[in-house]
């Protein structure tokens, strides 16, 4: 347990009699990348959902740092420490891109409230929104409006909005989807390089990401986990090749 | 966007240089008129805050205008007729000292938005609209049949309330004291919309699904927004039966917080000057082709429609355009 940051119980959701997710249990231990794969609709989004707390769970429980989180609200659990990124990217598109980086540093400055103090004249926030900038490769494009860049540029955004918020932990939905090489290999190092601080939960479908970066992986079918292991293990698994990988990797 | 500061520069002038002709040319009818313009702007100015700038489509507002003009009437009423309004915890019997009524007015209309907000704000879309509606309605029906204060047919005052040292019946005056007002909630909404608070609402309005995953408490960003906003619209309430000497239900009624939102929309959503402007304009119509035909509304709607199908953005933004094709 101690060395667990985050720790989901027999999480269940059902919309009718339609089990999206089934008694899942999963963590997430410091110092880690813990993917979850599996086919469209087997039910990663919902759980990202639950975990954030936008998504109310039937029944189950999560821990977060030995915290019990279970009946917060979403902003509650985000204030705490659970940062995460949509799998559709999730912008204020009429803000610059560093204007976003900056409102997501607002509250963890505690200058959400701050009623008549020009934001623009705050170094301390722009600086700060600067650097996470620079760490996703989007400081030439801090002034373009988040509704202009690039589908590519905005999924590294996603990402920085999630960084500023420097969380007990990550939760990535998709976070390579529609990156170039570069692009992705700049994921790739940059999730290394946050894990320590930081450890993610990481929905991908860019296998070879995945592989790259996973300490563990968990296979999610039809709402259940079905198995967790290293990449080595999950690679050899029978029923993850039947459910989701195939046998051509 | 320069043009449309430098056309915002000229607004200015104009409030300034329309009245003091009126007055130099002995025409108050045009004071009158332009005081009524800077009264409606300011009205439009706090609908803005919440329409404009974070999303929340209140079709409710009427309910702090009027507020605001009936504690004003009230207020004022009671101390004309040197009657006692009420006894407990303590007599009074209102007063005509404006410099009382204001903070009596803020503090009101400020908490009947907390209570309109804290139940509306749970709701969004068509039913935040209906919610915000219903309320006012309610108040509508209440002064309506209130005949301690007119009832139906409203409450008259017969003396403008005053201020130490200035006369504030000389049309001109009592323009100078709404424009000090608009000056300053231009000043406030500019400050609120250019700080960390504002860029919060104004993120709010564009995805607030986001805004919450950063930890920000929307609920409480929109409900401060709210309550600045019914604020400052009831600010102007007070200021229309200072004016008009005279309030009734009309200015709870649906109808006032469908006009307020039309100013919006005419001069320009979330722009700070497009409420002012669209109060002109719409004054200016009324006044014109009202002299023609009872039924001028007619033409307001079918300008409406134009706008909104080739500018959209309000008149101001016809200004932003020209820039870009300049460049």
């Amino acid at each position: 347990m101690k060395n667990k940051i985050l720790n989901i119980k027999n999480l269940s959701k059902s919309y009718g009699a339609f089990k999206v997710t089934n008694e899942i249990t999963i963590d997430l231990h410091f110092d880690e990348i813990h993917a979850l794969i599996g086919p469209n609709g087997a039910g990663k989004s919902t759980l990202i959902k639950q975990i954030v707390g936008s998504v109310k769970h039937d029944i189950g429980s999560i821990i977060l740092d030995q915290e019990d989180i279970t009946d917060l609200t979403d902003v509650e659990r985000a204030k705490i420490g659970i940062s995460r990124t949509f799998q559709v990217s999730s912008i204020i598109p009429q803000f610059t891109a560093i204007d976003n980086i900056v409102l997501s540093l607002l509250d963890k400055s505690s200058k959400t409230f701050q009623l008549f103090k020009s934001i623009s004249n705050n170094k301390e926030l722009y600086s700060n929104a600067k650097k996470i900038l620079k760490e996703i490769e989007l400081l030439e494009k801090s002034d373009i409006s988040a509704s202009d860049l690039s589908h590519g540029d905005r999924r590294k955004l996603e990402v920085g909005l999630a960084l500023a918020m420097d969380p007990k932990v990550f939760l990535f939905d998709e976070p390579m989807a529609g990156l170039d090489e570069s692009g992705t290999n700049m994921m790739i190092n940059l999730f290394k390089k946050i894990k320590s601080n930081s450890p993610i939960l990481l929905i991908e479908h860019d296998m070879d990401a995945v592989f790259a970066l996973a300490d563990r992986v968990s296979v999610i079918n039809y709402g259940k986990i079905v198995a967790t292991g290293t990449v080595d293990e999950i690679r050899k698994n029978e029923l993850v090749r039947d459910v989701y990988l195939g046998y051509e990797i | 966007m320069i043009v449309e500061k430098i056309f915002n520069k000229w607004i200015l002038v104009f409030l300034f240089l329309i009245p003091v002709l009126g007055f130099i040319f002995e025409e108050p009818y045009y004071i009158t008129l332009t005081t009524k313009v800077v009264i409606l702007g300011i009205a439009g100015i706090g609908l803005n805050l919440a329409l404009g700038y974070c999303g929340l489509i209140s079709f409710g507002h009427a309910a702090f205008f009027g507020l605001g003009g009936y504690v004003t009437g009230i207020l004022s009423f009671h101390a004309l007729n040197s009657e006692i309004m009420f006894s407990w915890p303590f007599v009074t019997s209102g007063s005509s000292d404006m410099l009382v009524i204001w903070p009596i007015v803020i503090l009101s209309s400020a908490f009947l938005a907390l209570i309109i907000g804290l139940l509306s704000l749970r709701t969004t879309g068509v039913y935040f609209i209906m919610i915000t509606l219903a309320f006012a309605q309610m108040l509508y029906f209440f002064a309506i049949s209130w005949p301690n204060y007119g009832g139906e047919d409203g409450l008259s005052i017969y003396m403008r309330n005053s201020l130490p040292m200035i006369n504030t019946m000389d049309p001109l005056t009592f323009y100078f004291i709404c424009l000090c007002w608009l000056l300053i909630v231009i000043f406030i909404s500019a400050k609120l919309i250019n700080s960390s608070f504002g860029m919060a609402f104004q993120a709010i309005k564009q995805n607030e699904e986001r805004v919450k995953s950063f930890g920000i408490e929307t609920f409480k960003v929109k409900l401060l927004v709210f309550v600045i906003s019914g604020t400052i619209t009831g600010l102007a309430g007070s200021l229309y039966t200072d004016l008009n000497r005279f309030i009734s239900p009309s200015v709870l009624n649906w109808q006032m917080s469908g006009e307020i939102m039309v100013f919006v929309i005419l001069g320009g959503i979330a722009r700070l000057y497009g409420p002012l402007v669209g109060a002109a304009f719409f004054i200016v119509l009324e006044q014109t082709l009202g002299s023609y035909t009872e039924n001028w509304q007619f033409w307001l709607g079918l300008i409406l429609i134009l706008e909104i199908l080739y500018v959209r953005t309000g008149i101001l933004s016809l200004f932003e355009k020209k820039l870009k094709y300049e460049k």
